[in-house]
Parts: C-alpha cells; structure tokens; sequence
C-alpha cells in the first residue's frame, strides 16, 4: 500500500509538471496544443537515449528539457499564419509524427518495444527508501515548475499572453509581437514537459511509443480542465486528482470482481465521465483563474 | 510624421479603400468623416499596419509600415484603437493599462526570473502612470474591475487610455467618443488636446460633427473609399460632395447644412455593427 502511494505522488508529481506546461500554453496563453505528448515524449526519449549512451541523468535531464524545448519552439513557428484552430489540429498530428518516429526509428528509439533498462534515479538505494528519494526529486522540481509559471504569468510576460489569449488584435496594437510571444511560451511550456517526460524515463527505467498515444494528451488536458485552466495550482490539483484516479481504478478489481480487461475500459470511462461532470458543474474548474488585482495589491 | 501614397485596399470585388493619398504631420488633429462602410476603419487599418494595402505605400517616420510586422508600429510610436474594443474578461482595467506599457524586464521571462527587483522598480513607475490615465477618464476607481465588464462607452475609454501608456507620436481613434456621454465627451476633447500638446498627433473617425469641428485642425472626408474633401472642419458643410454623401442626393428646396451631431446620432447604431 505504501508502495503505491508513493506511486501514485511521484506519477502525479511527473504529471504535476506536464500539466503546469500545458496549462501555462492552454490557461494562460490561449494557445490549444494538443500535441503536448510529444513534448513530453521528446524530453523521454532524449532522456533515454543519452543516460544509455552514458551520460549521467541530471545532465541527460537538462538536455532532454533543451530538446523538447527546441521541439516547442517548432511547433510555435509552425503555426505562425495559422488560424488557432488549425494549429490546434496541426499539433494533434505533430504529435502522432513524434509517435511514428518513435516507433520506426529502431536504430535511435528501439522501436516498438522502446527502450528499457535505464538505470534510473537513485540507484544505490533500494526499495521504498529509493521511492522517497524520487518523490523528493519529483516534488521540488514540481515546485520549482509551478513557482516558474506563477512568476511568468504575473509579470508583463504573463499579462501579454493573457492578453494574447483573449484579444490577440490589441495585444498587437500596444506593441507585442505575440508570434514571438507564442514561440517564447511553447519553448518554455516545451522545457517544462520534456523535464517531465524525461523524469518519467528515469523513474520507471523504460520509455516506448505507447506511452506517446493521443490518449496521454487528453489525460494532461484533463487534469488541466479540471484543476482550472489558468490557475497554476489548479493543474497540480488536478494531476494529482486525475493520476489517483487512473492508477486506482485497477484496484476496484481486486474489490469488486471485474474481469481484468474491462478495468482498461473502464479508466477511460471514468476519466471522460469526470471531465463532462467537472465541466457541467464546475466549468471553471477546481481552482479557477482569479482577476489580478494590483492596485489594491499597491504598497 | 505618416503619410500613404496612392493606398488602394479591396477586398474581392469591393474597393474599401481607393486611391487614398495623404499626410499627418506633427502634432496635428486630423479628422476622418464618411458615411458608415466609406472605408474608414480599414483605412485605420492600412495605416497602422493591420492589413496590407492591394497597392500603394505607407511610411511613418521614415519608415514603410508592413503588416508581416504589425506589432512593430506600435513600438515606433503609431497607435490605434478599435472601433469594437472587445476587452479581455479575465484581466483588470489596470492589467490592461499595463499591457500597454513598455516594460521590458518584466516583458522577458528571463529577466522576470532573475531581476526581480528591476521588474519590480518598472511596474510601480507603470502603475503610477496608469493611474494618472485612468484618472483622466474616469476609470480609477474600477481599476481592479474586470476589463471586459466595462460598459461600451468605458471600454472606448480604457482603449484610448491604455494606447497612451507609451506616450505615441501619432494616435489613431476609431470613434472614441461612441457611447460616450456628453459631459464626458466634452471633457475628452480637451484631454484629446492635452495630449496633443504633450506632442501627439491624432486621427480621429468620427460621426459626431459637432466633437470633429471643435478638435480638429483639419478634416478629410472619404466616400466609396475615396477622399473627396481635405479641409479645414467648417468648410465640410460648404461641400457639396460631402454634403451628398452623408445625405443623400440633395432635394430642391432642403438648405444644405451638416448639422452638428444630427449624422452622429442617425448612424450611431450603425458604426457598432
Ligand atoms: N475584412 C473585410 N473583408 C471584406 N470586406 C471588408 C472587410 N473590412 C471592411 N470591408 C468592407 O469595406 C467597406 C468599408 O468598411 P469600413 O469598416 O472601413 O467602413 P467604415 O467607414 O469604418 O464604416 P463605419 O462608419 O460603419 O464604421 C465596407 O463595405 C466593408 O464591408
Ligand atoms: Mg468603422
């Protein structure tokens, strides 16, 4: 049991990280990147493929956000004539590219059965003792994400993407750039997700193109538009809320008697049925945007 | 300080803008009337850089205004507000007086991680602008309000007030007194004039005639995306092509006279669609 809590934190923590990414796209920005994985899965790859070449994780890890980083910034400039919608669509097949890559490329990626044995975080412990060490890690750079994106959406950075995001027209007629501000914040949101995917590399010791699947995006999303889109702390609310849920159903097996292959079923529907009831009752989500309030905020 | 030379915009088969030629210097009140549809707005447009011209050529301050690069004009000193403000409903008045600043350690996400300080000393100088702005169209006290609750007539305001953030050398107004009651409207004349004589030049699209011939230097009238006049505002009535235009072909017997805020008030309902 204590196994799986810990579990569960470190995955919601890794997922904690992807979704104060997108939320920092979707929430602040407007920017509807349904390709997300493949951010996630970039920064998982080059993760793995570098700590298999040798190099030490924290290193591999920082390049893994560089990559992803760069893949973030591709996709900004893909877009830039674009109408928002087309990007949306336009990111949902940048990420499947990524999956088909993924899953062709053998010589770079293992192909369909990825790539395995990485020798992970924290090798020298064992046990729960290793568990507490990765939840750690996860955590603070968990902590670290949501306090990066609480700064950048409270500056002048932040108040352009909302802007951005609500009227793209005036942004530009005050003086900014927002295809430059795009490419900036996917860049950013591009870092943020490949830390995450190259965490969960790390953690689990394997990557593979299943785990790149549309279906991952739409988990990261739910738990954005649950949590609140816009609201930092709303993303963390909801990874945490979404991964418990996903990791837990399994168990109502062991509960309830449920033939094993309808629990697959069965997540899926649970997660789509939370998402319809969040959004029917709570459309802002958990923990909605709040209006910024600077004067009152005054010295 | 702007000027276009022989500007023509279609869009399709329709001549929006037609031939347009003309210039604003320094400091100078321009005044742009027309009947609803005569090209006005997207004659804003050609010269703020938000649509490219079918032909012709824009230059403000030496240099030509591309709309690859709309953002860039701003950042030169030409600023424009909309017709249709559409504020955001999830910032403030005062966010979005901010978001017309100039602020560049908090406007870099490096800087807004490590400078903090710097970005702080830059917000409070904005802030006290913004205030000052606000104040002047009545808005201080909804600075915390959201933008997008703001009445039609308010949010024509914070547009105007958040343009002046930067103090621009020519300001483009695309009706800034629709929706605007009178009192105030007086009052923004002289506001308007205040900023003038802070060295700012204004074009103003206006319907109300009477708001046009007590700010404006000079005036040019389009009509079918031509302009047919480029006098001083007074003369406007002595123009029968003007006169024309806003009325209709003239009857025997009806004395010509462009009446002081009579069009405005016919096309008011109209200039919002
Ligand atoms: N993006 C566009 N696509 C197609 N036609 C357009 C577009 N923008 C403007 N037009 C057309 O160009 C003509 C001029 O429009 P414009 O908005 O410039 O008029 P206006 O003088 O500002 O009118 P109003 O006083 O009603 O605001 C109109 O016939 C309009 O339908
Ligand atoms: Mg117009």
């Amino acid at each position: 049991m204590l196994e799986f809590c810990l579990h569960v934190l470190i995955m919601s923590a890794i997922f904690g990280i992807a979704a104060v990414s997108l939320n920092l796209q979707a929430g602040t920005s407007g920017l509807l990147n349904f390709g997300q994985i493949a951010l996630f899965g970039i920064g998982a790859y080059a993760v793995a493929i570098l700590t298999r070449a040798g190099l030490p994780w924290p290193a591999a890890l920082l390049a893994g956000m560089a990559a992803a980083a760069l893949g973030g910034f591709a996709i900004g400039r893909l877009g830039r004539d674009l109408a928002a919608e087309y990007w949306a669509l336009a990111t949902l097949a940048v990420a499947e590219l990524v999956r088909l890559v993924a899953l062709n490329e053998d010589w770079l990626t293992g192909g369909p059965q990825g790539i395995g044995g990485i020798t992970g975080l924290f090798p020298g412990l064992d046990g729960p003792a290793r568990a507490l060490a990765t939840l750690a890690l996860a955590a603070a750079l968990l902590l670290a994400t949501a306090l990066t994106a609480r700064r950048l959406g409270e500056t002048q950075f932040g108040r352009v993407l909302r802007l951005m995001r609500e009227n793209p027209d005036l942004a530009t007629a005050l003086g900014h750039d927002i295809v430059a501000c795009k490419v900036k914040v996917l860049a950013i949101g591009g870092a943020m997700a490949g830390l995450a995917g190259g965490l969960y590399t790390l953690y689990l010791a394997f990557i593979g193109p299943d785990q790149l699947l549309p279906f991952e995006t739409f988990l990261i999303w739910t738990m954005v538009v649950l949590g609140g889109l816009g609201n930092v702390a709303g993303a963390v609310v909801g990874a945490l809320l979404v991964t418990t849920l996903y990791a837990g159903i399994p168990f109502l097996k062991d509960i309830v008697a449920l033939p094993s292959d309808l629990t697959g079923s069965l997540r899926v529907f649970a997660i789509g049925s939370i998402v319809l009831a969040a959004l029917m009752l709570k459309p802002q989500g958990l923990v909605p945007e709040r209006l910024r309030r600077l004067h009152a905020q005054r010295p | 300080m702007l000027s276009a030379h022989d500007v023509t915009r279609s869009f399709g088969g329709l001549t929006a803008v037609n031939h347009v030629s003309l210039e604003i210097g320094a400091r100078e009140i321009v005044g742009l009337v027309g009947p609803n549809g005569s090209g006005k707005t997207t004659l804003l447009n050609l010269l703020s850089g938000f649509l490219a011209p079918t032909s012709g050529e824009i230059r403000f301050d030496g240099t030509a205004v591309s709309a690859r690069r709309a953002w860039q004009p701003s950042r030169l000193g030409l600023r424009r507000t909309f017709q249709l403000p559409k504020l955001p409903a999830r910032m403030s008045v005062l966010e979005v007086m901010l978001a017309g600043g100039r602020l560049p350690a908090g406007a870099s996400p490096w800087r807004s991680l490590l400078t903090p300080g710097a970005v702080r000393r830059e917000e409070a100088a904005f802030l006290d602008k913004a205030m000052g702005l606000l104040a002047e169209v009545d808005l201080a006290g909804l600075a915390d309000h959201p933008a997008g609750g703001l009445s039609g007539g308010q949010q024509k305001l914070l547009g105007l007030a958040a343009a002046l953030m930067d103090d621009p050398a020519v300001l483009l107004l695309d009706e800034p007194t629709a929706g605007v009651n009178p009192s105030l409207r007086r009052r923004m004349a002289d506001h308007l004039r205040r900023i003038r004589e802070g060295g700012t030049a204004l074009v103003i699209v206006e319907h109300d005639m009477g708001f046009i011939g007590d700010l404006c230097d000079r005036c040019l009238a389009l009509d079918k995306g031509a302009v047919i006049a480029n006098c001083r505002p007074d003369e406007l009535s002595g123009n029968q092509q003007v006169v024309e235009a806003y009325l209709g072909r003239r009857r025997p017997g009806v004395p010509l006279r462009v009446v002081a805020g009579g069009t405005a008030g016919a096309k008011s309902s109209g200039a919002r669609a």
